[in-house]
């Protein structure tokens, strides 16, 4: 009784911080589970982390700090031609997509016709597509049309299904922007495209730059698509370790295991910041939570 | 009426340009599919008036405004902006500018930069748009905070820069639509108030949509009442209260008591059997059925003068305001009047009548509004 | 002649000849090249593979269209049924561990996050979308043989040490580990928007916190762990890179099957065969994950 008391008293103050406050007493088993949850979860990347600084060859006795295998990976061509290639089909796939991307959202929020409707019904298939399926059937699509597999092929299809990020990240936004902010820059003398380009780009551009690292992060980690699409040489940094660690034992791809995870974590967690720093609570996680 | 007033062409001399009104609507026709919004709308707004459009959610009014606006592209019918056929003319040539309701200011620039923004795109120099800009914020009394974000600005700050991002561009006319609708009660009043001081000073042609009838009355020098696309009446504050023309406009603005009857002999004969009697109307045709309208404040309870009509009734209930008290009194089975006394403080009783009394109500024969 | 009757016929239509102020015709130009690009390289390659699967392969080794149905009949053996059966059993126990582990992380983030809420919702997905890879192959150097696991469990006295990788467990555990946060955002959110007053009313009416949980919370939830479901058993179910990292042949999944076809065997058609199968085995998942998503809908 007294609890429920209280709980309704921490419900009223903190109703406009929407937090909620423990109302079923605390389920210990819940906590404790998350917390070793938490501790499993970083366990393999913190041991990819400690492993990659290790003076020994071995990949279960740590040896000593050292950079050894981080100077191996910047000497060894093979692989820096394969993190050039990741940084160039990342970037060139970030900037198609969030094109293509925005576009198709802007045109979605505004255009409500039969094929447009078809066309979101479609753009949202890449998602809940396994990648395996998307990755066979760009391979069928580029080598039915005589294309040699290259880095260009790789592009392609990280940009076919960054789109769908991107879309979908750009209509939430755009969904929480009052269609009269556009018709207020027309009343104001802009012609449809330069409200466009002056008023609803800079004011979804938070939106754009985090849908846009996030696809960078996302491509540039991707094996399945890179692993169907891409010629030999120089293949995307994903397959080069896929091979790598199929092949040998070398602790060298912890050292790139880890800057992997060093750009990507940097990126995520930039995509979740930036939106919060123009002030708005909606951010990225939408793109996972509120669907 | 509706049909005399689409019969009617108040297409004038194009010659009298001192007459030419800021807006006409010609016919004006709104169709989404089979629904019509906005039906054959005839209406002059003069130059420098503060203009009402005032009807219930629905009525067609907002879409009237975005018609004129150019946000909407209108059926049938020409819409004639200072003289020049705008129908078909893109929304950024029209010279006419908007206050939405959401305010739709643009939230990646600051109070400086909404206010400046039609001016940039005019391409007018620097220096001429940080003076105007300036002296609108001034007008809109935001001079301190030209560099705040609209994220940081309280509701009342936002209306007034995007009212003052609205004139600093000079617009023949102003087109506001419900501005006031999402600010609170006090805030709305002292809005109020100064929109109608800005709209003297600056002089330009305002046209206010609203549902709220207590701010139509308040700030306008016209009001044109709308209903299901039509203009029911329109004109002053005083004609459209006063002498409604409609039962619709009699409703809608303040409260009023309608009672329809049978008309003969200078007496209306309602259907309850109550007499009243209708002197001064000669214009009635005997054995028609007339509507009557008379103001809650219109009627008397006691202290008559001559001359006035006078029926007996049964208080009913009684419901203290403050300044004033409304008592709902019954004169026929069914027929129920609301009379609203003033408490003077000459009059000061208790209650002077309470629940169950038998009183006398009394109004002046010039009070009674005849609709249709 | 043509053009009077077109004339005529505008005449008559109210309006016709007016000309638009709204002019917005830009949408439409920009929903074009996305369009196209999902039409040339999305659907067009999907109907690619369904064509090539009832293709062959020709003399000369390559593959050619045609209307057999030979890759399909092959499939019917019991090699590829027990590959089939083995990637629904995997990807099952899966989704039902992802629930029973999701749960409550989620539950414990949502009602007892406090003010952490935000940053223990950044901390589980930012590994997420770190290389799914990356973090594959951490697993294996752990439960490898030599791993630091088995160093671990020798330590304590189990000097025996355990096979873990080549285990069916492993390739599971590697699926869990990689899609559990789609199990824990839907339902997360769908916490975050359940009426806390919902567990108050509960507590007075069930008395036992564990019977609000199970009479109250857990329906409420429906949604957001239907929405898990959806999102873990979809890349489960294709995934090939856990099989092939923390298992072998005898644990190889659907997946790797069509990954074989492509770059070992060289057979397309065959593979095309399996990936529709697979897309096959989706869709009727999807069938009813939205039949089950309408009751949801109609009884609330």
């Amino acid at each position: 009784m007294a609890a429920t008391t209280i709980a309704t008293e921490a419900k009223t103050t903190h109703s406009t911080s929407r937090r909620r406050r423990s109302v079923e007493g605390k389920p210990f088993f819940a906590v404790a589970f998350t917390a070793l949850f938490f501790v499993l979860l970083y366990v393999p990347i913190v041991v990819v982390i400690l492993f990659s600084f290790n003076s020994k060859k071995s990949l279960s006795v740590f040896g000593g700090f050292s950079n050894r295998w981080y100077v191996q990976f910047f000497n060894d061509e093979g692989l820096q031609s394969s993190l050039r290639a990741s940084l160039m089909i990342a970037s060139i796939a970030m900037v198609g997509a969030l094109l293509l991307g925005t576009m198709l959202a802007l045109a979605l929020e505004r255009v409500s016709s039969r094929p447009a409707r078809a066309v979101g019904t479609v753009s949202l298939v890449p998602l809940v597509t396994p990648e395996i399926v998307t990755g066979v059937a760009a391979l069928l699509f580029f080598t039915g049309l005589g294309l040699k597999l290259s880095l260009v092929t790789v592009i392609i299809a990280e940009i076919t299904f960054s789109i769908s990020y991107v879309a979908v990240i750009v209509r939430g936004r755009l969904s929480s922007m009052s269609g009269e902010v556009e018709e207020a820059a027309r009343d104001l003398g802009c012609t449809s495209w330069q409200a466009l380009r002056f008023v609803t780009l800079p004011t979804i551009m938070p939106a754009l730059i985090a849908a846009g690292l996030l696809v960078f992060a996302l491509v540039f980690d991707d094996f399945v698509l890179a692993f169907f699409t891409t010629g030999v040489d120089p293949q995307p940094l994903s397959v080069r370790i896929y091979s790598e660690i199929r092949l040998t034992i070398s602790p060298a791809i912890n050292a790139v295991g880890t800057c992997m995870l060093a750009v990507s974590v940097l990126l995520v967690a930039l995509s979740l910041v930036i939106p919060r720093l123009f002030g708005r609570k909606d951010s990225s996680l939408d793109l996972i939570s509120g669907g | 009426m509706t049909d005399t007033a689409r019969q009617e062409n108040p297409v004038a001399d194009a010659a009298a340009i001192d007459d030419q009104p800021a807006i006409r609507l010609i016919n004006l026709t709104k169709k989404f599919g089979e629904v019509t919004v906005v039906d054959h709308l005839n209406l002059d707004i003069r130059r420098g008036e503060f203009f009402s459009l005032l009807g219930p959610s629905g009525c067609g009014k907002t879409t009237t405004l975005r018609m004129i606006a150019g946000f909407s592209d209108a059926t049938e019918g020409t819409i004639v902006l200072g003289g020049e056929d705008v129908t078909s003319v893109q929304p950024h040539k029209r010279n006419v500018n908007t206050v939405f309701q959401s305010y739709a200011l643009f939230e990646h620039l600051d109070v400086e930069g909404n206010v400046g923004f039609g001016l940039r795109r005019k391409g007018l120099d620097k220096s001429e748009i940080k003076r105007r800009v300036n002296e609108m914020l001034e007008l809109v009394d935001l001079a301190g905070r030209a560099s705040a974000k609209p994220r940081e600005l309280s509701g009342g700050q936002k209306q007034r820069v995007a009212l003052a991002r609205a004139l600093v561009n000079r617009p023949e006319v102003l087109l506001l639509d419900e501005p006031l609708a999402a600010l609170d009660l006090k805030l709305r009043h002292r809005m109020q108030v100064e929109l109608k001081e800005i709209q003297r000073e600056v002089g330009i042609t305002f046209v206010f949509v609203t549902h709220d009838q207590d701010e139509a009355l308040t700030m306008s020098d016209r009001i044109a009442i709308m209903n299901n696309g039509l203009i029911e009446q329109s004109g002053t504050p005083e004609d459209v209260y006063e002498r409604p023309r409609t039962k619709f406009a009699a409703g809608f603005i303040g409260t009023s008591n309608l009672m329809t009857g049978m008309h003969s002999e200078a007496v209306l004969t309602l259907e309850s059997g109550l007499s009243i009697p209708l002197p001064g109307h000669p214009e009635l045709t005997q054995g028609a059925a007339v509507s009557i309208a008379i103001r809650p404040e219109k009627i008397w309870m006691a202290e008559f003068d001559p001359g006035m009509v006078r029926i007996p009734g049964t208080v009913s209930a009684t419901v203290y305001h403050g300044a004033t008290t409304q008592y709902l009194v019954d004169v026929a089975p069914g027929v129920r009047l609301t009379v609203l006394e003033q408490n003077l403080a000459r009059s000061r009783h208790d209650d002077r009548w309470t629940d169950g009394d038998t009183v006398e109500l009394g109004w002046k024969p010039e009070h009674v509004v005849v609709i249709g | 002649m043509s053009t009077d009757l077109q004339d005529a016929v505008a005449a008559t239509l109210p309006g016709a000849k007016r000309q638009s102020a709204t002019r917005t015709r830009l949408w439409g130009w920009l929903l074009l090249p996305p369009a196209a690009w999902m039409i040339v390289f999305f659907v067009s390659s999907i109907l690619i593979v369904v064509a090539l699967s009832f293709g062959t392969v020709n003399a000369n080794g390559r593959p050619a269209f045609g209307t057999s149905l030979a890759n399909y009949q092959a499939l019917m053996n019991t090699t590829y049924l027990t590959v089939f059966i083995r990637s629904l059993v995997y990807s099952v126990t899966t989704v039902v561990l992802c629930m029973f582990i999701g749960y409550p992380v989620a539950y414990a983030i949502a009602l007892h996050g406090g003010k952490y809420k935000n940053a223990l919702i950044a901390a589980l997905v930012i590994p997420f979308f770190a290389s799914y890879l990356i973090r594959m192959y951490a697993w294996s150097t752990l439960l490898s043989d030599e791993g630091l696991v088995n160093q671990a469990l020798h330590t304590v006295g189990f000097t025996d040490g355990v096979q873990f990788l080549n285990t069916p467990g492993a390739v599971v555990a590697g699926l869990v580990y990689g899609f559990v946060v789609f199990m824990i955002l839907p339902i997360y959110a769908s916490l975050e928007r359940m009426d806390i007053a919902l567990i108050e009313a509960g507590k007075d009416l069930y008395h036992s916190p564990l019977r609000t949980f199970f009479a109250v919370t857990v329906p409420a939830t429906r949604a957001g762990v239907l929405g898990g479901v959806l999102l873990v058993f979809l890349p489960a179910l294709g995934d090939f890179v856990s099989a092939q990292l923390l298992g072998g042949p005898s644990t190889f999944m659907i997946g790797n099957l069509i990954q074989q076809q492509f770059f070992e065997s060289q057979n397309q058609p065959l593979g095309s065969a399996l990936t529709v199968v697979l897309m096959l085995a989706l869709l009727v998942f999807m069938v009813f994950y939205l039949r089950a998503t309408q009751r949801q809908n109609r009884e609330t």
